[in-house]
């Protein structure tokens, strides 16, 4: 058996946050009973005192004096400037694939349409040829949408992908976030890794 | 005659500048960023001119047009008068307890001795307390004619604990009294020339107990309890808007400020950079001429005295940052329970010492 892909099976890597090996487990005192020195309360404000000045002067030094290889020490994203490089399993919009030829992968055979917990999905079948179907209209409400990804899940064509597309997800006006087909599909490429991705954990090799 | 008229008139000019045009709106930047510093986090960085942000400096800018163009709301059934008085009340003090404040030493300029302090006043602190005093009027009158019930509980919660801590403030600076024999700020100044006479080595308890007594006169966190905005909404100032708000919210900074001065004053060796007394720095600027001299070290002086005030307003938030809130029967009992007979205690230890010596 082939996959039904050339992609091959290049591997992924996708850093968010703090890796996990990094961080230490700080054990915790839960003793509730205070010595003498405890209850004086004012060597414990200076200590408390000494972990938020060490972090500001921390925090200024790495200002003024970015480690290397970064533009600050803090991890703040500048949203609009900055945007985070998002794991493969983020489920953002999601989108049709488009074949090499720029038609769409689809073969309505309305699988999403009757999984689709909110009824987000509504699909208008047609025929190219006789025995060969593609969906006329493939139209998503996304104000209706719950971003579960059964879709994607229940697809025998690997034909809709839960995207990693988060904006314009906002608008005035509930007519804007119907999307239909044309709206929707996306090249291959832009969708290998959450391709990659829902191979591996709904185990779709076999396709 | 008229050279004292116009030294007052420079100094007033000069402290009032550097109060209301240069602390109070660069303390907020100050609160905004050093809060996120310390969270790790980056802060207010949005508000920029022509695409210059000055690492968020326009956000004071930003905030004074707001406010200004805010519409200025009385609500119904207040006391229009009162409440339009109450943070003049609460602004003006915070201003006025300046005036006493040493910045600098004596100096001889083009003959004219100058006295960096805008009146040099024989009760000195006593006029500071005068003032804190007034300043409880100034809270309980706003929450009292705001008509609201926020407002009020946010009043009486500030009269109870501005007048409780009032007492224990009061005794802890006796001791800084007895010890120097004068309630003239600029003698108790120019008596800490010698580093190993400032007031932190002679009174440390009593810097602990009047720092304590300072934030909570300020009504700062941990003793926020006037203003709790999880309990109150904002406390005795709910509902106030646009340039009164702004009062309220400038007397806190510029409170924070006085604090800071007379801590420096009192405790850290006024205007003195240690072991450096002023006829020192006299001698070491003698190159420009005598009235060059002493202009040179007027001014580090006033350097000195400010990076020491900067470094308080930066301790206390730090402190404002660091603590959670207190509840009200804990800030009550720590008062009446702690803080007084502490202060009483450092009073007689101090009044046994210097009869003894």
């Amino acid at each position: 058996m082939s996959t039904t892909t050339g992609l091959g099976q290049t591997p992924y890597s996708v850093q968010v946050g703090i890796p996990a090996a990094t961080l230490k487990a700080k054990r915790v005192r839960r003793r509730l009973d205070l010595t003498l020195w405890e209850r004086l309360y004012v060597a414990e404000i200076v200590r408390g005192l000494v972990v938020t000045s060490k972090h500001f002067f921390i925090n200024m030094i790495g200002f003024i004096f970015p480690p290397a290889g970064k533009k600050r020490k803090v991890f703040t994203v500048y949203y609009p400037e900055e945007k985070l490089e998002l794991p493969p399993a983020y489920r953002g919009r999601p989108v049709l694939v488009a074949d090499a030829d720029g038609t769409e992968k689809c073969v309505a055979c309305g699988l999403c349409e009757k999984m689709c917990p909110a009824h987000a999905i509504s699909i208008v079948a047609a025929e190219k040829a006789p025995g060969e179907r593609y969906p006329a209209r493939y139209t998503l409400d996304l104000g209706r949408c719950v971003y579960c990804g059964y879709c994607e899940e229940v697809c025998p064509t690997e034909a809709i992908v839960m995207s990693d597309e988060y904006q314009g997800l906002a608008q005035r006006d509930r007519n804007r976030l119907r999307f239909e087909k044309e709206q929707l599909l996306r090249p291959e490429a832009k969708v290998k890794t959450r391709l990659y991705y829902v191979r591996r954990i709904y185990s779709k090799w076999n396709y | 005659m008229l050279a004292d008229l116009i030294e007052s008139l420079a100094k007033i000019v000069f402290i009032f500048t550097v109060n209301v045009g240069v602390f109070a709106p660069i303390l907020g930047w100050v609160e905004r960023k050093q809060s996120a510093v310390m969270q790790d986090r980056i802060g207010a960085n949005r508000a920029d001119i022509l695409g210059f942000t000055a690492i968020g400096l326009f956000h004071s800018l930003a905030d004074a047009l707001k406010l200004l163009t805010k519409e200025d709301f009385v609500p119904a059934n207040a006391n229009k008068f009162f409440h339009t008085l109450a943070p003049f009340i609460a602004l003006v003090p915070a201003i006025a307890a300046f005036a006493i404040i040493p910045f600098g030493g004596r100096y001889e300029l083009f003959g004219h001795e100058i006295n960096l302090v805008i009146a040099d006043l024989d009760v000195g602190i006593l006029y500071v307390f005068a003032l804190a005093g007034l300043a409880t009027y100034g809270t309980v009158l706003a929450g009292w004619s705001s008509r609201s019930n926020w407002s009020l509980l946010g009043g009486l919660r500030a009269s109870a604990q501005m007048l409780s801590y009032e007492v224990a403030m009061g005794f802890s600076i006796i001791g800084i009294i007895i010890v120097y024999g004068s309630l003239r700020l600029t003698d108790i100044g120019a008596m800490q020339e010698d580093f190993f006479r400032w007031g932190i080595f002679l009174q440390p308890v009593g810097f602990i107990i009047y720092m304590t007594c300072a934030i909570a006169e300020n009504k700062r966190i941990p003793f926020d309890i006037p203003e709790a905005e999880s309990e109150l909404v904002a406390g005795y100032f709910t509902e106030y808007s646009g340039m009164k708000f702004v009062m309220f919210w400038m007397a806190e900074f510029l409170e924070m400020v006085t604090i800071s001065a007379i801590v420096t004053t009192l405790f850290f060796g006024a205007w003195h950079i240690p072991f450096v007394t002023d006829a020192m720095l006299l001698s070491w600027f003698q190159f420009a001429g005598p009235n060059g001299a002493a202009a040179l070290a007027m001014l580090v002086n006033i350097v000195v005295f400010f990076t020491k005030v900067s470094f308080f307003i930066w301790l206390q938030m730090t402190i404002r940052w660091t603590l959670p809130r207190f509840r009200y029967d804990q800030v009550m009992r720590m008062c009446w329970k702690m803080l007084l007979p502490l202060s009483l205690i450092n009073l007689s230890i101090t009044g046994l010492v210097v009869l003894l010596l």
